[in-house]
């Protein structure tokens, strides 16, 4: 399912990121990767903030849906 | 011979700031990712043989952003002599994953394990020596902030130096990619420089556009490489650049499980994270973000910030321009140039400079709003909003402090990574009525509609919505055409805010108003105050006959379908173009009073011959969205490069200028 069925305060498995473009490559190097842990720590409006790696990501929801955990 | 230095890392590290420590020089450090887009050089303190390069903060060496780019440009061009990397402690397994990449260029590489204060204070250890020992190079844990470590950093970047070698260890790989990269290395083997060869495999496996064009290595050479990479893809079904970043991660997680020891267990919600459940909620966020801004405008332009400019007005016109006055009178200077010095220079600078006051305590807060990290969050709570008219959150921040002054506005369009949305923030942001125009509304609104406060209020809500509605129109042309990029951006956690930086940064947003100040309206102000009181053949005569009013007569009928054809508000006009603050002293010197503030009883009374009600709205209109001034124009020309940009900015802002005062003044007339 997208990252943006995981309701604030759970945490989910990264199954993969969706697409094939700068962006992904960019959350990629963000350390979005396969089986890494996110939390999901505030929701406004669909866009995310997420905790990844130690650091807390910013996400608006289209991108946010196309990362499957 | 010189050395460099550069030093790299991810946005947010603390590079700028430890490029400060090192240089001894007052770089401003953002609390906001993407400060640094241009590199930035300096001597080390104390010993000017070794040049330091600040480059800009990256997450990786791929292609893809402006940072990226130039970045890697300089370090396969410049080939420095070492690179410091600035790993941010507390999240180490991310900014390891740069270092990885810098290690592959070949280049000798120290790491600055840095804000080791903040890791101890949250009780996690890192086996310094283990790590250094896993990558194969020195780390030196330090310190910004308490300069802890910078010493020792130092000595160990010279010794590297000396050595003139990489001893590094790059990153292992799983098997499939290790073969494909064995064989790449293999074909590329006498084109590249031995040391580099590895990094050029893996671009080259990653299909990296940039690199292959580089390297010139011929069709078939290319056909072969391709053949390997697919051969790799459907081996282990992933794309090759997938593979890698996947790879790299899991080479680094191996890693930090060995050399980091964290006492908060993964997951678990931080200080800073609770802060955000409530300041970025979905209730909440809004509200919050406008309470602070109301009380933020109270203390800057109301309450405290109102006070200074009495002083201010003082001092320039009572103790300096008075002064000067006698001064000169003294002397036995000619009663024109005095004039010219006095109520010329003296006068116009010291208009201008009455705002500064109210502006530094603007920016004073707008600078404590980014230290602390909150203003990377008011980027995201926007963003759901400014998405909707085509525009990103990240355009929000040029926007607010646009509302001081739109020369910083504009720069700080500078960290919008996306060059669509770069451009159409640079050219909306002036429509936010700056500090300058504030006096403009208050003369106008004082001297027609006294008894209503909400008429000035009512220029910000024009503005809003004229940035609105041209975010939709302006997305309907090719040029601006697609969705705004897609929001990412890593949040600060929150901190403490560090007065030291607070204060360089807000020094740095105000200096550009007061330096404009020194110069553009120096020259305007002595400019004006010639054209006023000279006629075409050079001799002193009144207003009326002046090369001024004669000018000003020549394009007055343009304005005539605005409501304000008269020369002298044409005149005005043209000399808001060169700064807004002095359209009020326009009218003072072209009615013979001087140069007077937008109180003064006189000015008011007299302005009542130059419009109606209806004619003045319009032309506050006219003023809040024409070409800004001269020293905006010269932001704009550098954020845009591009002559043509700047051009079309200019045009555009001064075509919808005239388009919204035309409809103010026609159906205002209709109605009233």
């Amino acid at each position: 399912m997208p990252l943006t069925f995981v309701k604030v305060g759970e945490s989910a498995s990264i199954k993969m990121v969706l697409g094939k473009d700068e962006t992904r490559r960019f959350l990629g190097s963000l350390g979005f990767t396969a089986g890494e842990s996110v939390t999901v720590v505030s929701e406004n409006g669909g866009n995310l903030i997420l905790s990844i790696r130690d650091s807390r990501i910013a996400l608006d929801r289209s991108m946010a849906q196309r990362i499957q955990v | 011979m010189a050395h460099t230095i550069a030093l790299a890392g991810n946005p947010n590290s603390g590079k700028t700031s430890l490029f400060n420590e090192l240089t001894g020089s007052t770089q401003y450090v953002g609390n906001w990712p993407g400060v640094t887009v241009e590199k930035k050089e300096g001597h080390l303190k104390h010993d000017k043989r070794y040049l330091i390069v600040d480059l800009p903060g990256i997450y990786s060496l791929s292609p893809y952003t402006l940072e990226e780019v130039v970045t890697r440009d300089y370090l396969l061009d410049g080939r420095p002599d070492l690179i410091i990397d600035v790993v941010d402690s507390t999240n180490l397994e991310r900014n390891l994953y740069l270092t990885t990449q810098l290690i592959e260029t070949g280049i000798p590489v120290v790491i600055a394990l840095n804000m080791m204060d903040i890791t101890e204070k949250r009780g996690d250890v890192i086996d310094v020596l283990a790590l250094s020992h896993s990558l194969g190079c020195p780390v030196v844990p330090t310190s910004a902030v308490t300069r802890d470590g910078l010493k020792e950093l130092v000595r160990v970047a010279l010794q590297m130096i000396e050595k003139a070698q990489s001893v590094a260890k790059t990153a292992t790989f799983s098997k499939p990619v290790e073969y494909a990269l064995g064989k790449i290395g293999a074909f590329l083997e006498g084109s590249v420089p031995p040391e580099t060869l590895r990094w050029y495999a893996i671009k080259l496996f990653e299909r990296d556009g940039k690199v292959l064009a580089r390297l010139n290595l011929g069709e078939t050479r290319l056909q072969e490489i391709e053949t390997i990479i697919l051969q790799v893809e459907s081996e282990t079904d992933d794309a090759s650049e997938g593979l890698v970043t996947n790879d790299r991660y899991e080479y680094l997680s191996a890693i930090t499980m060995r050399t980091h020891r964290q006492a908060k267990k993964k997951g678990n919600l931080s200080a800073s994270d609770r802060i955000d459940r409530v300041v970025t909620n979905r209730w909440l966020a809004l509200p919050l973000f406008f309470l602070l801004m109301w009380g933020i405008y109270y203390i800057a332009i109301q309450s405290v910030g109102d006070l200074f400019i009495g002083w201010i007005e003082w001092l320039f016109v009572d103790l300096i321009g008075a002064n000067v006055a006698l001064g000169l009178s003294m002397i036995g200077t000619s009663p024109w140039l005095t004039g010219l010095v006095v109520d010329g220079i003296i006068a116009g600078v010291g208009s201008v400079l009455t705002f500064v006051p109210q502006m530094m305590i603007l920016f004073f807060f707008l600078s404590l709003m980014e230290d602390c990290g909150y203003m990377a969050r008011v980027a995201f709570i926007m963003d759901r909003i400014f998405r909707k008219f085509g525009l990103s959150g990240k355009s929000f921040i040029p926007m607010l402090i646009g509302t001081g002054c739109s020369v910083p506005a504009i720069m700080a369009s500078r960290t919008i990574e996306n060059q669509r949305d770069r451009r159409m923030t640079v050219m909306l942001t002036p429509f936010i009525p700056c500090g300058a125009k504030l006096p403009v509304f208050a003369l106008l609104v004082g001297a027609f509609f006294p008894n209503s406060a909400w008429i000035a209020s009512s220029m910000y809500l024009v503005g809003i919505i004229a940035v609105i509605l041209s975010g939709i129109v302006l997305k309907k042309t090719k040029a601006f055409a697609g969705d705004p990029a897609p929001f990412v951006m890593e949040l600060p956690a929150y901190h403490m805010p560090r007065m030291k930086g607070v204060f360089i940064h807000m020094w740095e947003r105000g200096k550009q108003f007061i330096k404009k100040a020194g110069t553009i309206i120096a020259v305007a102000s002595a400019a004006i105050w010639i054209l006023q009181s000279t006629s075409w053949s050079f001799q002193l005569v009144e207003t009326q006959q002046s090369i001024l009013a004669s000018l000003g007569r020549l394009i007055a009928p343009l304005f005539v379908p605005l409501g304000f054809g008269t020369w002298e508000v044409a005149v005005a006009t043209i000399t808001g173009l060169l700064a807004k603050e002095t359209i009020v002293a326009t009218f003072g010197i072209v009615l013979g009073l001087g140069n007077v503030a937008e109180g003064d009883p006189n000015l008011l009374a007299s302005i009542g011959t130059f419009f109606t009600p209806v004619s003045a709205y319009a032309f506050m209109v006219f003023t809040l969205f024409a070409a800004p001034c001269a020293a905006a124009i010269g932001a704009t020309r550098r954020e845009m490069q591009s002559a043509r940009w700047t051009w079309a900015a200019i045009l555009f802002q001064t075509g919808i200028a005239y388009a919204a005062a035309l409809l103010v003044y026609q159906i205002g007339s209709l109605i009233f």
